[in-house]
């Protein structure tokens, strides 16, 4: 399978970084943490920018004019919340490819899978709002750009176009609905994160502090030696076309300068999303009707396997057979990843999965002893 | 071939999704550079239970061991952290105290790295000559399980 040398290609660069990082500090063992360090930093730097940020056309540019210019360390806040946008992104993409590398993305991982495409679209659409926002003569001409493509949507195009340009000239409202989806998109962002981590027990949101403090570092490096600028005024520059796409989020804007038909644009888009949701469908089953099983007799309704299932598959029950316990455990067939740590967690041999029988591992045990000491 | 006589006898119990041990083993399932070394495969280090270790050493074996893939990358998420917090005595079941500890370790290691099982597994082999196995004296596991980490 294409699988397999995928995952030997992931190994093989975090075998070089375990050397380097060593086991304890590997960031590719955190690559569902690291995005969430940039959600902290977004959401930090974002709150100053918010407290100056005026959404009206003739305000919003010298209000970013005034943070970048008048703020202490305004332009730092910028340029940190612009460059932790892209690390977002970056992580988040890197985040995807390794669960998608290392085959950890369907059947009992549908759930995060799924609400990991919605994630990375919100992702995408806070950091492209964002962009617009700056209002600078660059972010005028985006934002046209945008609208553009959003109005060659069937159906909902029109309404799209009217609802950020309202007759089709840019007014107030364009700048306060931008506002209003950059700051509610966000929101929207917390509830598929809480449904990513729903089938996962205790999941990996936080990485060891000195990742972090690696990271914000590097951030802040990049800030120190490219901070950002802020374009021409748009009430007074001549209108220009010289625009610098950021590839990581204006890539449909992008791709309408390179003479592509707003379309295929979409067509591209959509497909992509389309194509990531049905990732997961598309490689065989391989568990299907392999679950672990519970020895009613055996359980004492202990709980261990309960705890320690990794994807909240076991459920405990009350009981009321004629015995002298008062639980038992319960497996959910479809969460069942057919790991067997349950197995490994219980001392009374009251749970097996089918593949691998732990009395089986036991019995050669013994056996393989048995033919040398003899 | 080398003498099988006057080694020790250790059983490996091995994540299948750990070390790629596909070309090293002879058919009755030994290391091929070391036929003393017998593994025993499972689907994830999580699946081991202590008891397992325990009975390898009861039955006769000279040392045992257990290895998963490395702690951050179990493919069941938790399985190598649950064996080895189990082994340090920190999660249910634990392994037994009278058990002697010297004679069990773990290593956690990817696919690619079976030169580093060996040579874990030869100082093993080399610690194991060095024990006295009338001294029972439960040393401590968790230098031994940590050491590869």
């Amino acid at each position: 399978m294409y699988t397999e040398r995928l995952q030997t290609f992931t190994l093989w660069i975090e075998k070089g970084l375990n050397k380097v990082f060593s086991q304890k500090y590997n960031p590719f063992y955190y690559h569902g943490a690291l995005p969430n360090f940039f959600i902290w930093t977004l959401f930090i730097s974002g709150l100053l920018l918010f407290a100056y940020y005026v959404p009206t056309m003739t305000k919003a540019y010298p209000s970013v004019k005034y943070i970048t210019e008048q703020i202490p360390f305004g332009n730092a806040f910028r340029s940190i919340h612009r460059y932790a946008a892209d690390g977002m992104m970056i992580f988040v993409l890197l985040h995807m490819l390794r669960v998608w590398f290392t085959d950890r993305y369907r059947e009992y991982r549908i759930i995060p899978w799924l609400t990991g495409v919605i994630l990375l679209t919100i992702t995408f659409l806070v950091g492209l709002t964002g962009y617009l926002l700056i209002w600078d003569q660059e972010a005028v001409n985006l934002t046209s750009m945008t609208v553009n493509l959003l109005g060659a949507l069937p159906l909902v195009g029109a309404g799209l176009a009217e609802f950020f340009m309202p007759g089709g000239k840019m007014v107030d409202f364009t700048l306060t609905r931008l506002l209003f989806l950059h700051l509610a998109i966000p929101g929207l962002l917390m509830f598929f994160l809480w449904m990513h981590y729903l089938r996962i027990t205790r999941p990996v949101t936080d990485a060891p502090a000195p990742l972090y403090l690696l990271l914000l570092g590097g951030l802040f490096m990049i800030c120190g030696f490219f901070p950002v600028e802020l374009g021409a005024d748009p009430n007074r520059a001549a209108f220009s076309q010289s625009i610098s796409f950021d590839l990581l989020y204006m890539w449909p804007q992008w791709l309408a300068v390179k003479g592509w038909d707003a379309g295929w644009v979409w067509a591209l888009t959509l497909g992509v999303i389309v194509a990531l949701l049905w990732l997961p469908y598309l490689h065989k089953k391989t568990l299907r009707g392999q679950f672990a099983h519970v020895k009613f007799e055996n359980c004492t309704g202990c709980s261990l396997c309960y705890h320690d299932c990794p994807y909240e598959a076991i459920e405990m029950v009350d009981r009321d057979d004629d015995t002298r316990f008062k639980r038992l455990a319960v497996v959910d067939a479809g969460r069942c990843s057919n790991c067997g740590l349950c197995v490994g967690a219980c001392a009374f041999k009251a749970i097996e999965i089918p593949r691998r029988e732990s009395a089986d591992v036991l019995e050669e045990i013994k056996v393989a002893l048995a033919t040398t000491s003899s | 071939m080398t003498s099988t006589e006057n080694k020790e006898k250790i059983i490996g119990l091995v994540c299948e999704r750990s070390v790629e041990l596909k070309d090293q083993l002879d058919e009755k399932g030994c290391l091929k550079d070391d036929p003393n070394v017998q593994i025993i495969k499972v689907p994830c280090s999580g699946m081991i239970q202590p008891i397992m270790l325990e009975t390898a050493l009861k039955n006769g074996a000279d040392g045992t061991f257990a290895c998963g893939c490395r702690i951050g990358d179990c493919h069941y998420r938790e399985g190598n952290k649950f064996l080895r917090e189990r082994l340090l005595g920190t999660r249910m079941p634990k392994i037994k105290p009278s058990t002697d500890q010297r004679r069990i370790q773990a290593y956690w290691l990817s696919v690619l790295e079976y030169e580093k099982l060996q040579e874990m597994v030869g100082d093993f082999q080399e610690y194991l000559k060095t024990i006295d196995s009338s001294d029972a004296a439960t040393g401590s596991a968790s230098q031994a399980v940590e050491a590869s980490s």
